[in-house]
């Protein structure tokens, strides 16, 4: 499912706009504009995966994890609706007041794949959560995304987070990547 | 000197809350609890095949829990008997040994140390092997589920759990071929002391239509009626909480086993086919809380939710810390789609990024880190909720409290924190086995209420 292969790089122009599109998500997401966010930057056949991979030995020859193993995020649409619909409830107490969330998306190389709409984009991120008076974390980590053009712009169809840490140094993860 | 009895007063069920921040209190926990108590290692599905490791933590010592050779479990402190590095520095794999990096000293699968470079030439064939193995740690099983003990005092793993292992034994042994944990663990730091989810696990059903107000709306279903704690519900008829020796204990939402799962066909099916063979197995009264919701803590630090099937171990990190770590909880038999939904909905509620679990995490921290202020915590905590409305059961083992909104866990919990805190050994406490529950003096509560029950119902 999120195995698609990469083809040629995309042109100058074509990177210039994906870099664009995740500046616009960051944006969204920054400004707590989830349904917007939900709506015109997500697809509905996404699947929003951040498997957990621990540390093997290089020898180790089990697979790398699937679908079907443990994943601290593994979303279809439905469930990112969920997510989003919760902090609209107005009964998240912790984010009232709300976090602070900043991105820095980066080291972004976009690739054709077979299919004609579609790219394979893998970017690097540096997430940036403050909240209270001192609280503060930060996560560093990977996304390999398929991006779908879509009438006006692009839309997600696969992203899969990989965090760099091991043990995540935060209360949770409960933001989007 | 610490005087556990101003700290847990277990008469006005009130605990200082110097018990969540004083580093001489953490010390002594160190030395009473986890350097006595029986703490969860791993699961045996995790260890099938001869030379499989798992590395965990016993409070802040590192330990390797490994599958030997000769078929047996056996578990070892991570650290090499030369110069203290650790000799495995993976999370799991398969070895026929563990090497370590600083001078290359080998161990076996059972800690023994086996080989030692240029032990001839420089060690001059004087070194004796025998003596240098890994200090090793006692190891159990119950039903699958590997624990360590440092104590060898300590009673067996059987007899800690105790009557606690009767309701485990619910879902444990009642259907089919028992359960398993699905891993790897999810691992996340937690700036909180390790009681405070022990705590809210073992007994905290009171906290769920608040604290969850947001996710419960969400989620709507059956348990959507608790959110913000609107509906007029009959507490007392819904669940009940229990408590028993050694600070074990838990909740039960009467069948709200599923409740928390978005997509639950699988798992419904599953809990409604096996509920006969409970029954036949192990009596109603079990097979009446087999498909109930549990909210669960093994005394120290593992808690777990039957029902919503997350698993949790809380390491302690010093006094303000824990590592969370989180495995899910399936029945062997049920088949590969169920398990794989069980997985995917106990995370998305109770994960690292868990639709719940993010409403607790914030609470964990701010009970700890608000007591950094000297006169906050010249003041108590208060778990009276139900006082008197428990006592011991026709049916139940334990003290059973009347409902599963309650505190009778927490008093349970705190009772035997303070009484393993204050005894010198194990002798100390194996003496008080008959006394423990006398801080519950309603010993007709049960009796009364369910001969009234009866009368209304002639």
């Amino acid at each position: 499912m999120h195995n698609i292969e990469a083809k040629e790089r995309v042109s100058m122009q074509l990177h210039h706009d994906v870099t664009q599109h995740y500046f616009q998500e960051a944006t969204l997401l920054q400004e707590r504009e989830f349904n917007t966010w939900l709506e015109t930057f997500v697809a509905k056949d996404i699947h929003y995966w951040m498997p957990v991979v621990e540390r093997r030995y290089a020898k180790d020859k089990r697979p790398e994890p699937t679908i079907y193993d443990m994943a601290i995020y593994n979303d279809e649409y439905d469930d990112l609706e969920q997510r989003v619909n919760r902090l609209g409830t107005g009964t998240v107490w912790m984010e009232n007041p709300a976090s602070s969330v900043r991105y820095f998306i980066d080291h972004v190389e976009a690739f054709h794949t077979d299919n004609e709409d579609e790219l394979l984009v893998t970017s690097n991120f540096l997430v940036f959560r403050h909240r209270g008076q001192l609280e503060h974390s930060e996560h560093v980590g990977g996304r390999r995304d398929v991006l779908r053009k879509v009438a006006g712009g692009y839309q997600l169809v696969r992203r899969k987070i990989t965090l760099d840490a091991r043990v995540t140094e935060d209360k949770n993860l409960y933001m989007f990547f | 000197m610490i005087d556990m009895d101003k700290l847990v007063d277990v008469e006005k069920s009130t605990q200082s809350k110097q018990v969540f921040w004083d580093q001489g209190v953490y010390d002594l926990e160190l030395e009473r609890i986890f350097g006595r108590c029986w703490l969860f290692l791993a699961h045996e599905s995790q260890l099938e095949k001869p030379g499989d490791f798992f590395s965990t933590k016993m409070a802040e010592d590192n330990v390797i829990v490994t599958r030997h050779t000769d078929g047996s479990l056996k578990a070892f402190i991570n650290s090499c008997t030369h110069r203290g590095n650790s000799v495995c520095t993976a999370d799991s794999g398969n070895t026929r040994s563990f090497v370590c990096n600083y001078h290359g000293w080998v161990f076996g699968t059972d800690g023994a140390l086996v080989d030692v470079p240029l032990k001839e030439k420089c060690y001059h064939d004087e070194l004796d092997m025998s003596k240098l193995s890994l200090p090793s740690v006692r190891v159990e099983s119950y039903r699958g589920f590997v624990f360590g003990c440092f104590d060898e005092t300590a009673p067996s793993l059987e007899d800690f759990l105790g009557d606690w292992g009767w309701y485990l034994d619910t879902w444990m042994v009642g259907a089919g071929n028992g359960v398993e944990l699905i891993g790897p663990p999810m691992k996340s730091i937690l700036k909180c002391n390790w009681k405070v989810p022990t705590e809210n696990f073992v007994g905290d059903g009171y906290h769920v239509g608040w604290t969850h107000a947001s996710a419960l709306e969400m989620l709507g279903g059956e348990l959507g009626a608790l959110a913000g704690n609107r509906a007029n519900m009959p507490f007392d008829e819904l669940g009940i909480q229990v408590t028993t020796r050694h600070g074990h204990g838990f909740g039960v939402i009467d069948h709200a086993g599923v409740g928390i799962h978005n997509k639950r066909d699988g798992y419904a099916k599953f809990l409604q086919d096996t509920l006969p063979e409970v029954a036949e197995k192990l009596g109603q009264p079990r097979a009446d809380i087999y498909d109930g919701h549990w909210n669960c803590s093994t005394f120290p630090n593992c808690s777990f939710l039957y029902g919503t099937n997350i698993f949790k171990v809380w390491h302690p990190r010093g006094p303000h810390e824990i590592e969370v770590w989180s495995w899910v909880i399936v029945h062997k038999d049920m088949d590969d789609e169920t398990k794989r939904e069980i997985v995917k909905q106990a995370v998305r509620s109770f994960g690292t990024a868990g639709t719940l679990e993010s409403d607790d995490g914030d609470n964990m921290v701010n009970s700890t880190q608000n007591n950094r202020g000297g006169h906050a915590r010249d003041n108590n905590m208060d778990s009276r909720m139900g006082v008197g409305h428990e006592g011991p059961h026709p049916d139940y083992p334990g003290i059973v409290g009347s409902s599963f909104i309650g505190e009778t866990s927490y008093r349970g919990f705190y009772r035997f924190y303070q009484e393993i805190m204050s005894a010198e050994s194990w002798d100390a406490i194996r003496a008080k086995d008959d006394q423990w529950a006398d801080c519950f003096p309603n010993k007709d509560y049960w009796k009364d209420r369910l001969a009234a029950k009866a009368k209304a119902g002639e």
